[in-house]
């Protein structure tokens, strides 16, 4: 579980000070699946980087319970001179998770064939993003924070990640950014929607998706 | 209620543990893994320092400085200097070099600072025994005379060096002039740190001036734990450990201070 106290984050533009985040409070309850609709630059990654730890609020408060994954995405979290596998047992130290089961599910997972034993920065955007993705799924958290999934990786891998967060769902949370409502339906039971600094929640999808397009208009 | 708290207690230095040795073990691959050469480098490095010394100071027709040896002393010397250094210039990059791990935020910055620090210790202290190991094997000749005082020394040298790393990794945030600065206001230490002299050597005012560089103290008191012919003990574990307490004591409270500041780019 995660709550949000009044959490304001702004950043300073040479246009003056550009408020992300407008005192949002909101409460995301254990092994819920939550998605979330913002316009690019809404502030998404941010929220996602702050629910997560990442990065810190300006005011307010984030309670975390559980243990919570990093934002999982394209960016980051990888030191780009190790290899994935030394990546993954980093990781895997870190959070005190199996290390040679974790390696090995995620070399299962990520698909990114004898790139597993190469440096990082040597991977393509999808290589990564499939890694990080494959690495959060070996490792058992209670609220995975997942940035823009559906870019990632062919169908088959899409089909994957879909079976993995099924499976995940009865005990574990989701937080899940997009742009597109449609990645959203298949995975989430709540919504939001992210607009002008604060964040609208809304049971259903049917009203989500009228709202969210109307705004897009 | 106590046991309570002192359970929570351990099991937090359990997973500070964790965390410190996961990424010392990252810090190796990154500081030594680029090429096969890279722990080579450590040893080659202090050692090529050691053999032009030894040539200059013969060619000035030095044989020993006050009863010590020519190669040991300057191997004393270099090591931990090299350690101290090197301790720094490791731990100022603590913060910038690894914003990926803003991702897992509990990763401290203090983390980084030990792991990084431990690291540089274990690998001068590999260093140290190679080369003063490997010149006693040579003249077939070795005689520690107080082991304690010389890891004393060497301890307290690369707990200095965490302590200067980490205020200038801490500065660093707040401007990059930090780094700029850094190297010339250190340089001078090269000189003044007893690599090229003993202290017990020097005239009494100089000695007294120098004698409020730390890292001099730290090199005194390995050669004064080495040298059963160095009389001299001019090295305070006091004295060092108070620089160590004030700097991270003001390295911590400006972490504090500036770690809203540090973001993902």
């Amino acid at each position: 579980m995660i709550e949000l106290q009044s959490v304001i984050k702004s950043y300073r533009t040479p246009a003056g000070e550009n408020v992300v985040l407008d005192r949002i409070s909101a409460v995301f309850p254990s092994a819920v699946s939550v998605g979330i609709l913002g316009r690019n630059g809404a502030g998404k990654s941010t929220l996602l980087r702050i629910l997560g730890g990442a990065e810190r609020p300006d005011g307010g408060k984030v309670i975390r319970h559980g243990r919570v994954s990093w934002p999982i995405g394209f960016s980051g979290g990888f030191n780009g001179s190790l290899s994935g596998e030394e990546n993954c047992r980093f990781v895997a130290r870190i959070y005190g998770a199996d290390l040679d089961m974790v390696v090995e599910e995620t070399r299962e997972f990520a698909e990114v064939g004898d790139y597993f034993h190469m440096p990082v920065r040597t991977y393509s955007s999808g290589m990564r993003a499939r890694l990080a993705f494959g690495l959060s799924m070996a490792i058992d958290f209670d609220t995975y924070l997942v940035d823009e999934v559906t870019a990632v990786g062919d169908a088959s891998f899409r089909r994957k990640c879909e079976i993995a967060f099924d499976a995940r769902k009865e005990r574990s949370a989701l937080i899940l950014v997009s742009h597109q409502i449609q990645t959203l339906r298949t995975h989430c039971e709540r919504f939001a929607i992210l607009k002008h600094g604060r964040l609208h929640f809304i049971d259903d999808i049917g009203e989500a998706e009228r709202q969210y397009e109307a705004l897009a208009a | 209620m106590g046991s309570l708290i002192g359970s929570d207690l351990l099991e937090g230095a359990g997973n500070q543990m964790r965390v410190v040795h996961a990424l010392a073990l990252r810090e190796t691959r990154t500081r030594f893994g680029q090429h096969r050469l890279g722990y080579l480098w450590a040893l080659l490095e202090p050692t090529l320092w050691i053999l032009t010394l030894y040539g200059a100071f013969t060619l000035a027709g030095r044989e020993s400085m006050s009863g010590m040896e020519l190669i040991p002393f300057l191997a004393t010397g270099m090591v931990v200097y090299d350690l101290f250094s090197k301790s720094v210039e490791k731990v100022s990059a603590a913060i910038v070099s690894n914003k990926a791990l803003l991702f897992y935020p509990h990763v401290k910055t203090l983390d980084i600072v030990f792991a990084r620090g431990s690291l540089e210790f274990a690998t001068y202290a590999i260093v140290f025994v190679i080369l003063l190991g490997g010149h006693g094997l040579l003249v077939q000749q070795m005689q520690i005379h107080d082991l304690l005082l010389v890891i004393t020394g060497f301890g307290l040298a690369a707990l200095l060096g965490m302590g200067v790393g980490l205020l200038f990794c801490t500065l660093s945030v707040i401007s990059n002039v930090a780094d700029r600065i850094r190297g010339p206001l250190l340089r001078p230490l090269f000189w003044v740190s007893g690599i090229f002299f003993a202290a017990d050597a020097l005239p009494s005012e100089a000695r007294d001036l120098l004698l409020w560089n730390p890292v001099l103290h730290c090199v005194e008191m390995v050669r004064s734990g080495w040298f059963e012919s160095y009389a001299a003990n001019y090295g305070s574990p006091v004295y060092v450990s108070y620089w160590i307490l004030g700097l991270f004591f003001a390295g911590l409270s400006l972490e504090r201070h500036v770690r809203p500041k540090v973001q993902l780019t």
